[in-house]
């Protein structure tokens, strides 16, 4: 099971059907961001891959951010959500993301850290994109053990995020809700629900969010994400560049009705290069829309 | 389902450089005839666009307004294993461009990369040659603004240092008004002997 870290600069009512913290994604240099967001939140996401700068072809964490995290860290916790361990590529994971997490962990303290259940590269070749693995028992075994591998790695709780379908799933032995809740069993990581990648599966795939949300063991998310993208094509896409839709809020708040306390934390995530266009003071007011929806 | 199979092929439709066989399984046959996947590689170049806006602004821009910028994108995206590391993406896509066949496209993307460089701290003195006047250009470029239809032609090179203030400085080669080209190399070679580890990426 997880280890309950006890860091929490606000208590939380577990009594209260939907009060959880508010966290929001922060990649540094942005001051005017930072400054509107830090009264509404309770936690700060950081991303070690988006924080990184290449000296003499080395990858390395920004000395600069780093700076900003350590004094965040001072008023508000930090959560770590990385984007290229690549858990399910078949011939192992990315050590660049391990050294980047390393360095991190040793200069700021985080709540927990986490990962999404997907892959990025095939034999040392990126995609570009995220994809799932087939949810078969082969790879079971093979993400199991690499979450054990990690957790003895390092002693904070280990999180793992269901990620966007981009393509149909592969028809595997487990649907996605019983992998997750076998994953979860076997290994006592925890999860996150990124509610918004529901939707997108459901509005690209249809995918049966009531019946996936009946069949996981709610229980284990521990976080939940909420996002918005635009419609293209006909496809929702996960690309975290508008403020929330009121059924992506409604969606994560029966989450922790149903999570019955162990979701602590809801986080809106929007990408940095999406800032000027949705505007530095609606993404505050998104996260005071957020604060109200969540702690009330 | 052998994973590292299955993962190869997903890989190869992805970069669009895997043929499906009449042996493949019915799932990977899916995959290739869906317009999932066709909108997939859509998002994989809008993820590209963003960033290399954000990154390398000024050679997005000229792309853009030259209609090139798909062209150039997918090409980019298909022929190169791009780093998921943000900022690795803008030097390999800059460093592509610097051998574009279209002058002034290489000449923009050499003179961002070596910006890009010296901002980083790169203690190097570039030299980046030109066929046009670059300072109308880099104008409408940085403001986002309509390139002029006439650009006045002559042979120019632009300094990047972090030595230079602003970083850099253009100077007319030849012409009414400029340093003769041995005066520029003269001062290129006065450089080179006070900054050693100066040098000079791009030949002429």
């Amino acid at each position: 099971m997880l280890v309950q870290t006890a860091l929490s600069p606000t208590k939380f009512d577990k009594n209260a059907s939907t009060f959880v913290a508010i966290g929001a994604t922060y990649e540094g240099r942005d001051f005017d961001l930072l400054e509107r967001m830090l009264p509404l939140v309770d936690y700060i996401e950081v991303t070690p891959e988006t924080i990184a700068e290449v000296h003499d072809h080395e990858i390395t964490l920004s000395d600069e951010v780093m700076t900003e995290l350590k004094n965040i860290g001072k008023a508000r916790q930090i959560v770590v959500h990385g984007v290229g361990l690549s858990i399910g590529s078949h011939e192992g994971w990315s050590p660049t993301y391990f050294r980047l997490l390393d360095d991190l962990l040793e200069q700021v303290d985080v709540a927990w850290h986490s990962e999404h259940l997907g892959y990025t590269k095939v034999d040392d070749q990126h995609l570009g994109i995220m994809l799932a693995m087939p949810k078969t028992e082969e790879v079971l075994d093979m993400v199991c053990e690499r979450v054990n591998k990690i957790q003895q790695r390092y002693n904070l709780p280990f999180l793992l995020e269901n990620i966007v379908h981009v393509i149909p799933d592969f028809p595997g032995d487990f649907s996605e809700a019983r992998f997750l809740n076998a994953l979860v069993d076997r290994t006592g990581c925890g999860l996150i629900l990124d509610v918004y990648n529901l939707q997108c599966d459901a509005h690209n795939h249809g995918f049966d969010i009531p019946r996936f949300l009946n069949e996981l063991q709610l229980t284990n998310v521990r976080e939940l994400h909420v996002a918005c993208g635009v419609e293209h094509n006909g496809f929702l896409l996960d690309v975290h560049s508008q403020l929330t839709r009121s059924s992506t809020v409604q969606l994560a708040q029966d989450v922790v009705r149903r999570s019955e306390g162990s979701a602590e934390v809801v986080v809106y995530e929007f990408m940095p290069e999406a800032v000027p266009g949705m505007g530095r003071d609606a993404i505050a007011e998104e996260l005071g829309r957020l604060r109200v929806a969540f702690r009330n | 389902m052998d994973l590292a199979t299955h993962q190869r092929k997903l890989l190869g439709l992805f970069r669009s450089n895997y043929e499906v066989r009449q042996d493949d399984d019915a799932y990977i046959q899916r995959i290739a005839r869906s317009k999932d996947l066709e909108e997939a590689r859509g998002n994989i170049f809008l993820w590209r666009v963003w960033v290399l806006e954000r990154t390398a602004p000024l050679t997005f821009n000229l792309l853009k307004r030259r209609h090139l910028l798909q062209e150039t994108v997918c090409a980019f995206i298909k022929g190169h294993n791009i780093s998921p590391f943000r900022e690795t993406q803008a030097p390999a896509f800059l460093g592509a461009l610097s051998g574009h066949h279209d002058s002034l496209t290489a000449s923009v993307a050499r003179f961002e990369l070596a910006l890009l460089k010296v901002k980083q701290g790169d203690p190097g003195f570039y030299v980046v040659r030109w066929e046009v006047e670059p300072h109308t250009i880099l104008n409408s470029l940085a403001r986002n603004l309509p390139l002029e239809d006439k650009i006045p032609e002559g042979a120019y090179e632009v300094h990047i240092s972090r030595e230079l203030p602003s970083q850099f400085q253009i100077v007319r080669v030849h012409g009414e008004g400029g340093p003769s080209l041995r005066d520029i190399e003269m001062d290129t070679e006065e450089r080179m002997r006070k900054y050693p580890e100066c040098r000079q990426d791009w030949p002429s």
